[in-house]
């Protein structure tokens, strides 16, 4: 179950990452940057 | 490069200089306390010697004897079983840097759940770690979590339901050290601890266990010792030897129908004499305000003495709040005196200790002398 689990936070991970690379709007991208932070801490199995 | 694409770069690179900043803290906390064994400690063991399938599990954890080998009755001290009490951590450290055995053997775990100790409660604004200073410098410890790390156990289910007498608890309740007991060998992390916890009872045939708590001021069992049916009599002599050195408690005989706590289950299940011991912390209560250090180790709270004020608190509340001194004190005045009243009874299988600071002589001289310097 948690394979299965990393592996849909991944997908997150990427999705998010891929708006944040091609949105051209600032704010959007910081607001991506954030949600960045504990979907990698989360992946990582830190937090 | 286009304008967009140059901002994305530096936004990836701000949350990345943020989860390794973050990262590095939270992987700190799985660096256990230093706790340096004193003259009494015989021998330093893993809970896994008598659970061979915790061993390199997240839940292995230190288990300290001291008086290996002596003849007498044997007492188990469990601090840490909620890591976010510190009290009972502290209270379990001082008797493995402080206390020689006399007659009888001593097991003391003082991070019973040491899962618990790697991580923080999210939303509760928790320190990660409290300094005590010492004439020989400062010493840190962790200020955990009430549960296991749900990175070592996941997912949490809807409902808890305890294995042995299937009552429903919520679903985070499944990582509560102390509804999970006995323990199940082939149970959830924090199950399978606490059926190390039963074995190593079971198989050394100890006496008494001593599980070390705290609560918050609103909560109504708070300055008291709970105890089983068949520890009451012990229980009951060991609040009367307090109620004289003026150390004001209340006693509370175990429910029947509250299961999985250590009070509860390892009076049913094993032959010790289980009692549970709780001080007032105001740093997990509910009322509470700033939540830092300070507030860990004085127990000065504003909000606290306010509510005190309307009557909504069990136990007195004033500008001096409860030290960490105080508490560990108390924990460490009754196990003391739940020896003492043991051996009153049982002079023909005694338990016995020196070295263990007194409750006064712990708020006179503060914690710190008594902790022994790093290595």
């Amino acid at each position: 179950m948690t394979i299965i689990y990393l592996g849909i936070l991944a997908a997150v991970l990427a999705l998010v990452l891929w708006a944040l690379v091609t949105s051209k709007k600032p704010s959007f991208q910081a607001a991506a940057a954030m949600v960045i932070v504990p979907l990698l801490l989360r992946l990582l199995l830190i937090k | 490069m286009k304008k967009h694409h140059i901002s994305a770069i530096i936004f990836l690179a701000l949350a990345g200089a943020a989860a390794i900043v973050s990262g590095t803290s939270f992987l700190a906390m799985r660096k256990p306390d230093i706790i340096v064994p004193g003259p009494g400690v015989s021998e330093v063991v893993m809970l896994s010697n008598w659970y061979p399938q915790l061993k390199g599990t997240p839940g292995d954890t230190e288990v300290y004897i001291l008086g290996k080998g002596n003849p007498g009755a044997s007492m188990l001290v469990l601090g840490g079983t909620h890591p976010n009490e510190p009290s009972g951590h502290m209270a379990a450290i001082l008797l493995i840097e402080n206390a020689v055995m006399t007659s009888g053997t001593l097991y003391v775990i003082p991070r019973a759940n040491a899962s618990g100790f790697t991580h923080n409660d999210p939303q509760e604004g928790a320190p990660q770690s409290f300094t005590i200073q010492t004439p020989n410098g400062p010493r840190v410890f962790r200020y955990g979590s009430r549960a296991t790390n749900p990175v070592h156990q996941w997912p949490d289910p809807n409902v808890y339901i305890h294995a042995s007498s299937g009552q429903s608890l919520s679903g985070s309740e499944t990582r509560n050290l102390n509804r999970g007991y006995p323990g199940r060998e082939n149970g959830t992390l924090t199950e399978r601890v606490c059926y190390g916890i039963v074995q190593l009872i079971q198989k050394e045939k100890v006496t008494i266990t001593v599980d070390l708590h705290e609560a918050s001021p609103e909560y109504p069992v708070i300055n008291a010792i709970v105890a089983h049916p068949k520890a009451m009599g012990l229980a009951s002599e060991t609040v009367l030897g307090l109620e004289m050195q003026d150390i004001t408690i209340g006693l509370e005989p175990s429910p029947v129908n509250l299961r999985g706590l250590t009070h509860r289950e390892l009076g049913d299940f094993t032959d010790t004499l289980p009692v549970l011991m709780e001080t007032a912390n105001a740093s997990q209560g509910r009322l509470r305000g700033r939540t830092d250090e300070a507030l860990v180790l004085t127990g000065k709270d504003k909000w606290y003495v306010k509510a005190q004020k309307l009557g909504r608190l069990y136990v007195p509340y004033d500008e001096n709040g409860h030290p960490l001194e105080e508490r560990t004190g108390r924990h460490l005045a009754g196990i003391t005196e739940l020896a003492f009243s043991w051996t009153l009874e049982n002079p023909d299988s005694a338990l016995e200790f020196t070295g263990v600071p007194a409750y006064a002589e712990l708020q006179e001289k503060g914690l710190g002398s008594f902790l022994r310097p790093l290595p």
